[in-house]
């Protein structure tokens, strides 16, 4: 009854076997691909960028516990949204878990709409994440694509100069400008100088030029 | 009762010497006139408060009857007391008042005379106007009959043994006076029989025959008798009980009588002489009469006879009842007693010393019990987080796998293996948390101390899995290092897994201090030299200070803000009560071991 809104798989980490079990069984039932994990650790070493969903993971494991999962998490090329499942969560935990992202904080008495609901959000939040991961990276690709004179002249475009300035600035002729113009507006696939600042903007490109 | 004497002389009056003298005309040696004498003087000197001078002088009738014999005597008082005048002449018992009257006026003339006599003779009436005066006491002859029937109601005969004496027939006469009007007992006198003949007579009497003694100053053959005599030598032959008429004839063999008390007659003779000693004049005091005497038996009598106290009347006096142990020896007796009871006092009293410091050592055990408990209480306060995490992870898998099921349940084609699966942990996972919450209620139980026989390695084991979720949540690397076989102590489970636990969080709280890589407690057990088992928890947080080393195990010492401080105080309580030792040390690194030891086979 309920389909699977997305293709992503739930990851469950717990120590506790009974319990991975069982939240294992009931994630199925509700038409979720999952994956059960005993450790963190263990996770962490078959996670890849491609696995796309989200982690379901207890507080309280021996080793890597369920915050420090959430810190490595964060860390790699694949940062899924993370659900907390703790058989006994305080206050200051919480805060700090949600603080650092997490998608929810529920106790292993939750009521299964509140863990399947929380399940449904992190799925369509990674799904948005990794299609924005995703563009960003096509984005980045794009971007990567342009010659150094190119980006000079496109760091001049947004910021609303005239090609006649461009041209004064960097010393080269009208013509030329143009030409590096059509090239990066070609090469970065938009069609106008708006949308070529929202691009910039969406990559952050000279935002982390002016921290360097 | 008694008349006091008429004046009383005050106190500081100079008091004159009185001079009485006693002329006994029977013998002064029987023995009713013995008591007789003893009774006037014991009287008269309680009661006087002049000095009273006795003599005692003896006319021995009996045995010298003749008249040279009684004017020799005349003339020997004459002589005897013409330098001591007597003040007061008393005859004691008279047969008749021949002497009473001729002795004043022939020896000590104008002498104030008091006779003393138990008969039943006529009183002249012109005494008075000889200055005699006196006391006649009448035998009880009806109060006597009366104590024969009470006594033995079965009484059918009376056998009256008298004398021939005038006064022995006046009394005769007198007794058979009274027996005519006694219905349904039949009198018999026997006065005219030897005392031989007597002697064997009174063997062979018929049942419900008693004897009655009357008078026999002279039997038949002019033998002179007195009555204690008489009743002396037929009792011993009677097969019938013996009642006499006076006090002097009991006491050997006769079972009692209204009798004439020698005591009370000669107490209240002494009392008229005292009257006349004080002036009074002796023609003005009348004779006195009396005929109530004194009801009286003889116990060993009574004994012979089969005769039951019971019937004995309330006011009748019982003689010669053996002196009880207690009349004998009551001072003695008295003293011992004392002496137990000092002694029982002080059994008592220790007694209850030792019972009161018993329960005081009870109070202490419940108290130290129930500090025990608060403790424990407490101990599962600190753990209860963890130990909601323990229950909370079965339960929380049992709302899974239900959740699952019914999930699974409305598809079409439900998966029935997947859910008979799931019911198979969910039953798992029930049996789960119901051990959790048996754990917890054994710790939290009120319980005395128990020695069972106990697998230390399952204790140590157990415990630490209770510790080990809050050491988790702590971020404490809780190890237990225990020997593959460890021999079996007896102990008490839940005291025991206490004082670890205890142990544990100490070691923990000791640690919140430091990096998370160094937060490593460790939990061992190993048998030492000497047969015991040792139990170590160590830590490497911040040790002991050395100065606080000695306070650790007293009660209310902490280093703990929040602490109560009798967390190892109740440690040190429980494994004394083991016979066991607890101690603490700083490692030679970093932090603190305690360890205390158990004897693996204690008992």
């Amino acid at each position: 009854m309920n389909p699977p809104p997305s293709p992503g798989t739930v990851f469950i980490v717990d120590d506790d076997v009974s319990f991975l079990r069982s939240a294992s069984r009931l994630l199925r039932a509700a038409g979720y691909p999952v994956q059960a994990f005993e450790s963190a650790k263990g996770f962490l070493e078959l996670l890849s960028p491609e696995m796309s969903g989200c982690v379901v993971t207890d507080l309280q494991m021996p080793g890597m516990n369920g915050l420090t999962l959430q810190e490595a998490l964060r860390k790699t090329a694949n940062p899924l949204p993370v659900i907390f499942l703790s058989g006994q969560g305080d206050i200051p935990t919480a805060v700090r878990a949600m603080r650092h992202g997490a998608e929810d904080f529920l106790t292993k008495l939750s009521p299964k709409e509140k863990l399947l609901d929380a399940v449904g959000r992190a799925l369509t939040r990674d799904a948005q994440e990794r299609k924005q991961r995703e563009r960003l990276r096509d984005l980045r690709e794009r971007f990567a694509a342009l010659t150094r004179r190119e980006l000079e002249v496109l760091g001049h475009v947004v910021r609303g100069r005239l090609n006649k300035q461009i041209a004064a600035d960097l010393g080269i002729s009208m013509r030329t400008v143009k030409l590096h113009r059509t090239s990066l507006t070609r090469k970065l696939k938009v069609q106008s100088v708006a949308e070529l600042t929202r691009l910039v903007e969406e990559v952050g490109l000279f935002r982390a030029d002016k921290a360097e | 009762m008694r008349d006091c004497p008429a004046q009383t002389a005050p106190d500081g009056e100079s008091s004159e010497t009185k001079r009485v003298l006693m002329i006994f005309r029977e013998g002064k040696d029987l023995p009713g006139n013995v008591m007789l004498e003893q009774a006037v003087r014991a009287e008269m000197q309680k009661l006087s408060t002049n000095q009273i001078e006795f003599f005692v002088e003896n006319l021995d009738a009996r045995h010298f009857s003749d008249e040279g014999h009684y004017l020799l005597f005349q003339d020997y008082l004459g002589r005897k007391y013409a330098e001591k005048n007597p003040d007061l002449l008393m005859v004691f018992p008279s047969r008749d008042f021949t002497l009473a009257e001729e002795l004043p006026a022939a020896v000590f003339p104008g002498l104030p005379v008091v006779f003393v006599m138990a008969n039943e003779m006529e009183v002249p009436h012109d005494l008075g106007k000889h200055g005699i005066t006196g006391i006649i006491q009448r035998f009880d002859l009806r109060g006597t009959l009366g104590l024969i029937l009470r006594l033995q109601p079965e009484t059918r005969r009376v056998v009256v043994i008298g004398g021939t004496s005038e006064m022995d027939r006046t009394t005769l006469e007198r007794i058979e006076e009274v027996a005519r009007s006694m219905d349904g007992v039949e009198f018999d006198f026997w006065t005219n029989r030897p005392m031989a003949e007597l002697q064997s007579a009174v063997g062979s009497l018929p049942e419900g025959t008693v004897i009655l003694l009357s008078t026999v100053q002279r039997d038949v053959t002019g033998q002179p008798f007195f009555m204690s005599q008489l009743a002396q030598m037929l009792t011993p032959s009677a097969n019938v009980p013996m009642y006499v008429l006076s006090r002097a004839a009991l006491g050997s063999g006769a079972l009692g009588g209204v009798v004439v008390d020698p005591d009370d007659l000669g107490a209240r003779a002494g009392q008229l002489a005292l009257r006349l000693l004080e002036g009074a004049p002796a023609g003005g005091l009348p004779v006195e009469v009396t005929t109530k005497g004194t009801p009286m038996v003889d116990w060993r009598a009574l004994r012979r006879w089969y005769i039951s106290e019971s019937r004995v009347p309330a006011d009748c006096v019982v003689r010669y009842r053996p002196r009880s142990l207690w009349a004998e020896h009551s001072s003695l007796i008295l003293f011992s007693l004392a002496v137990f009871l000092a002694q029982a006092v002080t059994i008592v009293a220790l007694l209850a010393q030792r019972a009161h410091r018993r329960r005081a050592e009870a109070e202490i055990l419940t108290q130290r019990t129930e500090l025990a408990h608060v403790a424990r209480v407490s101990t599962m306060g600190q753990l209860s987080s963890a130990l909601a995490h323990e229950l909370n992870q079965p339960l929380g898998a049992i709302l899974r796998n239900a959740e699952a099921a019914e999930l699974l349940l409305e598809r079409e084609q439900p998966d029935l293996e997947e859910i008979r699966a799931i019911l198979v942990d969910i039953r798992q996972d029930d049996q789960r948390a119901g051990s959790v919450i048996d754990r917890m209620r054994s710790l939290l139980k009120r319980h005395s101390l128990e020695s069972n026989p106990l697998d230390l390695g399952d204790l140590l084991e157990e415990t630490v899995t209770l510790a080990r979720s809050d050491a988790l949540a702590r971020r404490v690397n809780l190890m237990l290092q225990v020997p593959a076989e460890l021999p079996v102590v007896h102990g008490d489970r839940v005291h025991l897994q206490q004082v670890l636990l205890n142990l544990i969080l100490n070691g923990m709280d000791a640690m919140s201090d430091c990096g998370a890589a160094e937060r490593l407690l460790t939990v061992r057990a190993r048998p030492t030299k000497d047969g015991s088992m040792e139990v170590a928890v160590s830590d490497c947080g911040t040790g002991i200070p050395p100065d606080k080393m000695k306070l650790l195990f007293e009660p209310f010492f902490t280093t703990k803000p929040d602490g109560m401080g009798m967390g190892l105080a109740i440690s040190r309580t429980i494994i004394e009560a083991h016979n066991g030792k607890i101690q603490a040390e700083n490692n030679a690194g970093r932090g603190a071991t305690f360890k205390f030891t158990l004897p693996a086979k204690s008992k």
